[in-house]
């Protein structure tokens, strides 16, 4: 089994196509990251000085507040954010957005290209067997059908990872060659829903988030994984499995008015909806979402296997 | 007297590692078993039959052939035998072990191309093999190293196989297939794509490998005359069924080994003094008399000709080819 694992690592790292993907990658995140740098942020133009611009910040939104009148719906939330600047002023920590930290958190908006560039590993891996004819060479050995299976779906999540962390690295070096590193060590302080204000550890918030966005991925590689199976095709693999990203999360905001489209895989991708305690469907919980999820993972999964298990070699 | 012992013992010795020796190259099985054995071998896809209902054993150390129109169900059968393709009904037996059942113990025995030795074009040929020795227990660098030289690769084995011409490539799965040190080979139409010279290089190497080796051989064809060179016994197959399996010298031999064509100066002379003859039956072609004689006959009707003054330049028997032998079996169809 580690000897078949082994193989399928070999096939996927022993080709320049992959490191073209992983180079691709960190210029992607570099670009990002010089666009962010580089936009107007509205709030912030003001001074180099966090100081200065979290106290111009205030003052807007107290004068908001005093104009606010009937309209009561944004009096929580911005009260909230006056609180949390104070709080930043008070204690002198430089807020999460003019850190480095600001950067990497919004890096992790590029898991989505880590999605992608998994997604066609994971598509050639079973089609492009089938489509080299090297399949035939693949399954006349002494091994189970299973096992080579497996083999190849484990090395496509090792490739994930290592671009997840080839993402967190080079967005956390990009951000800091931007912002400086010497807000490294800053506290995240966030408010809960009801009001309260915590402090935490940075780093942790950091990892949980670009975590949190895997879930999706995990989906998105194993669906691509079982449609390369399934029609022996990794054009069609990488299509139909984009498609269902893009396409699938994006009318997931619409469906979210019916009940029935809780048990809709793109609802319950994004856990972080239970952290902030407004789920997209009202019922909604961690366990139901988590639950739905692993029979969507199980589901991609059985039949995967059960069609590459039985399936006639005639390529 | 001590040096009578050390003979004694070394004979005892040398026995055994013989004897271990033999064991190693007949698979550790019964010798007298076929090594493979097929057993109404019957795949159905639908309603419809593809393979019907093949029987027929493999011996030991021979090369086989699987001889038929394209479409017949050569390949259909061999993907079978080999676990590529389900068996929808009978078995096949490998030293053995059911492919259906044993899948793992049945094929470790086997080495096989199917159709075109196809390889991973973007790995070098040496990570090529190490791919397929990491498949199967016990295959050391130095096996590979082994195999890389019995296959003369050793000079472009680092290359990628996108490099490699077709020749090349068809040497790289012959050395993949002979990895594991198989006692079976299987070869899905092996000469495809390949210039006579690379037929004849391969038509020796199988040669070889069965004499020494002791490696029995499986290899399907639609072209005639390589398998008159290079098998031992021919199945035929047609339409899915088996229509004989029989040795190449039977088949070239039976029915058809009595056509003498006796090459005189006087044709007319000739006829006039066989006429005589009760039992032959003389008929003239461009190269000389043509009829159908036993042994014996032959040197009579030369014995007969000579005395009645007749110039005799050349007696040839005339034997029936594969090719015809083949039509008159499977009812005239046309193959190649």
């Amino acid at each position: 089994m580690f000897n078949l694992f082994l193989n399928e690592n070999m096939k996927i790292y022993r080709r320049a196509r992959t490191w073209m993907l992983v180079v691709l990658l960190v210029l992607t995140t570099i670009a990002f990251l010089v666009a962010q740098q580089y936009t107007v942020k509205p709030s912030q133009v003001a001074s180099s000085d966090w100081r200065t611009n979290v106290q111009q910040q205030i003052t807007n939104d107290q004068k908001m507040l005093d104009n606010l009148g009937t309209n009561t719906d944004r009096k929580p939330r911005l009260e909230a954010r006056v609180k949390l600047n104070q709080y930043h002023l008070d204690h002198n920590i430089p807020p999460t957005d003019q850190t480095l930290w600001g950067n990497m958190l919004k890096a992790s908006s590029l898991v989505m290209v880590v999605t992608v560039f998994t997604v066609i590993i994971a598509a050639e891996s079973v089609a492009g067997e089938f489509s080299g004819g090297t399949i035939k060479m693949l399954l006349i050995r002494p091994t189970s059908r299973s096992k080579i299976l497996l083999s190849k779906y484990l090395s496509t999540l090792v490739f994930s990872v290592l671009l997840f962390v080839i993402l967190f690295i080079s967005a956390f070096v990009v951000s800091g060659a931007l912002q400086g590193f010497q807000d490294v060590g800053v506290p995240y302080v966030y408010a809960s829903s009801d009001g309260i204000l915590h402090e935490s550890n940075i780093i942790q918030q950091a990892v949980s988030t670009y975590l949190y966005s895997s879930v999706q991925m995990i989906m998105i590689v194993t669906l691509a994984f079982m449609i390369s199976t399934v029609f022996r095709s990794s054009s069609i693999a990488i299509a139909l499995s984009l498609v269902t990203m893009f396409g699938g999360s994006s009318i997931a905001g619409f469906l979210a008015q019916y009940n029935w489209a809780k048990y809709y895989l793109f609802e319950n991708t994004d856990l972080t909806q239970y952290l902030t305690g407004t789920p997209m469907i009202p019922g909604m919980t961690l366990g139901f979402s988590v639950t739905v999820l692993i029979v969507y993972f199980l589901v991609f999964n059985v039949l995967a296997w059960v069609v590459f298990k039985r399936r006639d070699v005639t390529a | 007297m001590w040096a009578f012992f050390q003979w004694i013992f070394m004979n005892i010795w040398y026995g055994l590692t013989l004897n271990r020796v033999k064991r190693l190259f007949q698979g550790g099985n019964d010798v007298s078993t076929p090594i493979v054995q097929v057993r109404n071998l019957t795949k159905r896809i639908g309603s419809k039959t593809i393979i019907d209902h093949l029987n027929f054993d493999v011996q030991r150390g021979e090369v086989f052939g699987f001889l038929g129109p394209n479409g017949a169900g050569k390949t259909t059968t061999i993907r079978m035998m080999v676990g590529l393709i389900g068996i929808t009904e009978g078995d096949v037996l490998i030293e053995g072990q059911s492919i259906s059942e044993n899948f793992e113990r049945a094929i470790v025995h086997v080495g096989a191309i199917v159709e075109n030795p196809e390889m991973y074009k973007y790995l070098s040929g040496y990570q090529n093999l190490i791919h397929f020795a990491r498949m199967v227990p016990g295959v050391t660098k130095d096996r590979i190293e082994e195999v890389i030289r019995l296959v003369a690769l050793e000079n472009r084995i680092h290359d990628k196989v996108r490099t490699y011409s077709l020749g090349m490539r068809q040497r790289l799965g012959v050395a993949q297939a002979l990895l594991h040190k198989p006692s079976l080979l299987i070869l899905d139409e092996p000469t495809n794509g390949l210039d006579p010279a690379g037929i004849r290089e391969l038509r020796e190497y199988l040669h070889g490998l069965t004499r020494e080796a002791g490696i029995s051989v499986i290899v399907s064809s639609h072209l005639l005359s390589e398998m008159e060179l290079m098998c031992d016994r021919v199945a035929i197959i047609q339409q899915g069924k088996l229509v004989d399996v029989q040795s190449i010298k039977e088949l070239i031999k039976e029915g058809a080994d009595s056509q003498v064509i006796f090459e005189v100066d006087q044709m007319e002379l000739a006829r006039k003094l066989l006429a005589q003859e009760p039992v032959v039956d003389a008929q003239e072609k461009a190269e000389g008399l043509l009829m159908v004689l036993d042994r014996e006959q032959i040197a009579e009707v030369n014995e007969r000709l000579v005395q009645g003054g007749v110039k005799v330049f050349g007696i040839q028997k005339v034997t029936q080819t594969l090719e015809e032998k083949f039509l008159q079996l499977t009812g005239g169809e046309q193959i190649v």
